[in-house]
């Protein structure tokens, strides 16, 4: 069952947030004997605690700690933004690994690199991880159900001419699989899956964990610094619980999973005499090539009722575009998804005001509608930094997050949003939005892995160039951002980077 | 409050220098909510119902929004400013009280100070009030939330009969 670790034990590894990538790897180090203390910013909720109601529920799970700049959707509770995610899990492509080999360095802002590995030697961990999840369409598990905006989509997308289209690729149940029930359909998933169909590590890798016997959650304890000794290996955590007070968890190596933003904040924030510029920062790299996707979204008034809000929110995978073809007039591709959402959902993606507005909303029960989701390049420009001065209430400096979309991004949306029209128009839409959606839900880049470590913060492994027992687990190591979700990729490289300490730690080389 | 047309361009002028502390936390004084200073103020309600006009739907879903912002907004001076400054800005477009112009010219004066920070907050929580108002879900036929009925499994998230065969 659950463990309880001391403080000063120097054994553990600790595990800096609870989500995709933290809640994965810590359950494979505790899975394999590893003991491992997981820290976690937010609360524990349970299933019974997850409403049908996104505001009460922003207000239980969403992170609100003060940020400057580009905006984020992202969770402060245990199981992080798997608990507000769609469950939409491609792999990347082949092409999208070798990013600045296919496309060439486009301009002399962008900083693409090529991933240290290959697709080739991620698939088996993809493998593990769409096992672990339960991806609909893979390992025997059936195909999502196909919802009504899922049906027009298809219907449209192949009438305008795509082939590729799927409903496939979903971390959501179809069917009861692994102690959890099959999707009901409820149209919530961004509220937290209130029956669980959804993965999400809450009630997947943590209950897991603490049955190894390996492993122990602490909720509410906000990491605020990683320490360090004289030889530059990590040795500790200090973080921040409820009531304000400070401890210090000793560890033998640390992971560091906060959705970008937390991680490369953390980093910073532990700048030392050793290490002026923060940790794993010789380069220069930490919080820079910070990347969210081109994101953008078409809503669509159809010629008869679709009721859009019912069942999963996101089924279905438009491929067609996620190609590298120059002649589009962008570098990369991007997939479009079948999307759903409540009355406030889409008059916020719409955005403005007047009856060009509520001509949308008044037809609320025959809209349709996609969202745009494709490879965005990496710039150092693009970056989280630390405010020179503003506090917030944990006392730490505040992050700055710039993020500006670069001219292939903008033209990419534009070539989604043409094709988004022609998926509609094929079936007589009546009246048609598309635009930008910067929700700021996918976050990579800021501590990339990289061959040459001039290049990025950590290795093939999520491993820093600079400090052996380093580790960072999320989406911070993307060395470019492809055009899918990123969630899956996020997972297979957690498990891929547990069996990497395990076998460090074999060795006697960690 | 005296309605004098000096009275009004000093609390514009004020209103200015108030909006360049939008980005400051600190400096602010308590607000003066002159403008919105009762819960079920004609001209809040007007400007909600210019925001999202949805026809067919009835005044009293546009009070009730009209309300519960007042009523947020007021709770805090940062944010009932919010409404001294949109209600003076929209005085001044016209020249005259905003309430009493013509739909057009009230349409023009909201489309000239949309661009304000202030008119963003404004617009931002009457949209997550509006939006997420039990009669306007009414209105546009959104049940809200489905688990008690144990979602759309069985009741419809699939029953499109419309659309075209493709393979």
């Amino acid at each position: 069952m659950a463990k309880q670790y001391a403080l000063n034990d120097d054994s553990v590894v600790v595990v800096i947030g609870s989500g995709a990538g933290g809640g994965t790897v810590a359950n494979e180090l505790a899975q394999k004997g590893i003991d491992v203390v997981c820290l976690e910013a937010g609360s524990r909720l349970t299933l019974a605690d997850v409403e049908n109601n996104p505001p009460v529920m922003d207000a239980k799970m969403g992170w609100h700690d003060k940020r400057i700049g580009a905006f984020l959707w992202v969770c402060k509770t245990v199981g992080g933004t798997t608990m507000r995610w769609s469950g939409v899990t491609p792999r990347l492509q082949k092409h999208e690994f070798q990013a600045l080999s296919t496309y060439g360095q486009i301009d002399a802002g962008t900083s693409l690199i090529d991933w240290p590995i290959k697709l080739d030697e991620l698939a088996p961990y993809y493998e593990k991880a769409e096992k672990k999840m339960g991806v609909s369409g893979t390992h025997g598990i059936p195909p999502s159900e196909e919802t009504n905006n899922y049906k027009v989509f298809k219907a449209g997308a192949k009438l305008a001419g795509y082939k590729q289209v799927t409903s496939e690729r979903m971390a959501i149940n179809p069917v009861a699989r692994d102690g959890r029930p099959g999707c009901q359909q409820l149209s919530f998933c961004h509220a937290g899956c209130a029956i669980g169909a959804k993965w999400s590590t809450l009630y997947t890798e943590i209950p897991k964990a603490e049955l190894s016997g390996h492993f122990e959650l602490r909720a509410n304890a906000m990491a605020v610094r990683i320490s360090h000794n004289k030889a530059g290996k990590v040795t500790g955590v200090v973080y921040r619980d409820n009531d304000g007070d400070l401890h210090e968890q000793k560890a033998r190596a640390v992971c560091v999973a906060g959705n970008v933003v937390e991680t490369a904040r953390i980093l910073l924030n532990s700048n030392s005499a050793l290490f002026p510029q923060g940790l794993a920062n010789s380069s220069g790299q930490v919080g820079r090539n910070y990347m969210r996707h081109t994101f953008g979204a078409a809503l669509a008034v159809m010629p008869k009722p679709v009721n859009q809000h019912r069942g999963a929110r996101q089924t279905g995978i438009l491929y067609d575009e996620q190609i590298h073809d120059s002649s589009r007039g962008f570098a990369g591709g991007y997939q479009l998804q079948a999307i759903g959402g409540d009355p406030h959902t889409w008059s916020g993606t719409i955005g403005g005001w007047g009856r060009e507005h509520t001509i949308f909303l008044d037809n609320y029960t025959s809209l349709a509608g996609l969202f745009i989701t494709g490879e965005d390049p990496p710039e150092a420009s693009n970056r989280i930094s630390l405010h020179a001065t503003e506090r917030d209430d944990n006392g730490l400096p505040v992050p700055v997050i710039e993020y500006r979309n670069h001219a292939n991004t903008d033209a990419m949306r534009d070539h989604a949003i043409s094709a988004s029209r022609r998926i509609y128009d094929s079936l007589g839409a009546t009246h048609f939005w598309g635009g930008d959606a910067p929700v700021g839900c996918h976050n990579m880049g800021v501590a990339r892995m990289s061959a040459n470590p001039k290049d990025g913060v950590t290795n093939r492994w999520g491993q820093t160039h600079d400090i052996s027992n380093l580790f960072i687990s999320d989406g911070s190591v993307f060395s470019s951002s492809g055009a899918g979700n990123p969630t899956l990729t996020i997972v297979a490289l957690a498990i891929r980077q547990a069996d990497h300490i395990a076998e460090r730690m074999n060795q006697k080389t960690l | 409050m005296d309605d004098s047309p000096v009275t009004r361009r000093r609390f514009i002028l004020g209103a200015v220098l108030a909006c360049s502390v939008i980005a400051e936390p600190r400096g602010w004084l308590p607000g003066n909510v002159a403008w919105a200073d009762t819960p079920a103020d004609p001209a809040l309600i007007r400007l909600v119902r210019l925001l999202f006009p949805h026809a067919g739907l009835a005044d009293g879903a546009y009070a009730d929004v009209a309300h519960i912002l007042f009523t947020s907004f007021a709770s805090n001076p940062e944010t009932g400013q919010l409404l001294d400054l949109a209600g003076s800005a929209l005085d001044a477009q016209v020249d005259a009280d905003w309430l009493d112009a013509d739909e057009d010219s009230q349409i023009s004066a909201i489309r000239n100070i949309e661009g304000e920070a202030f008119f963003a907050a404004i617009l931002a929580g009457v949209r997550g009030t509006f939006y997420y108002h039990p009669k306007v879900w009414t209105h546009l036929n959104y049940p809200g939330s489905s688990k008690e009925h144990g979602g759309y499994k069985h009741r419809g998230f699939n029953d499109i009969s419309w659309l075209p065969e493709v393979k």
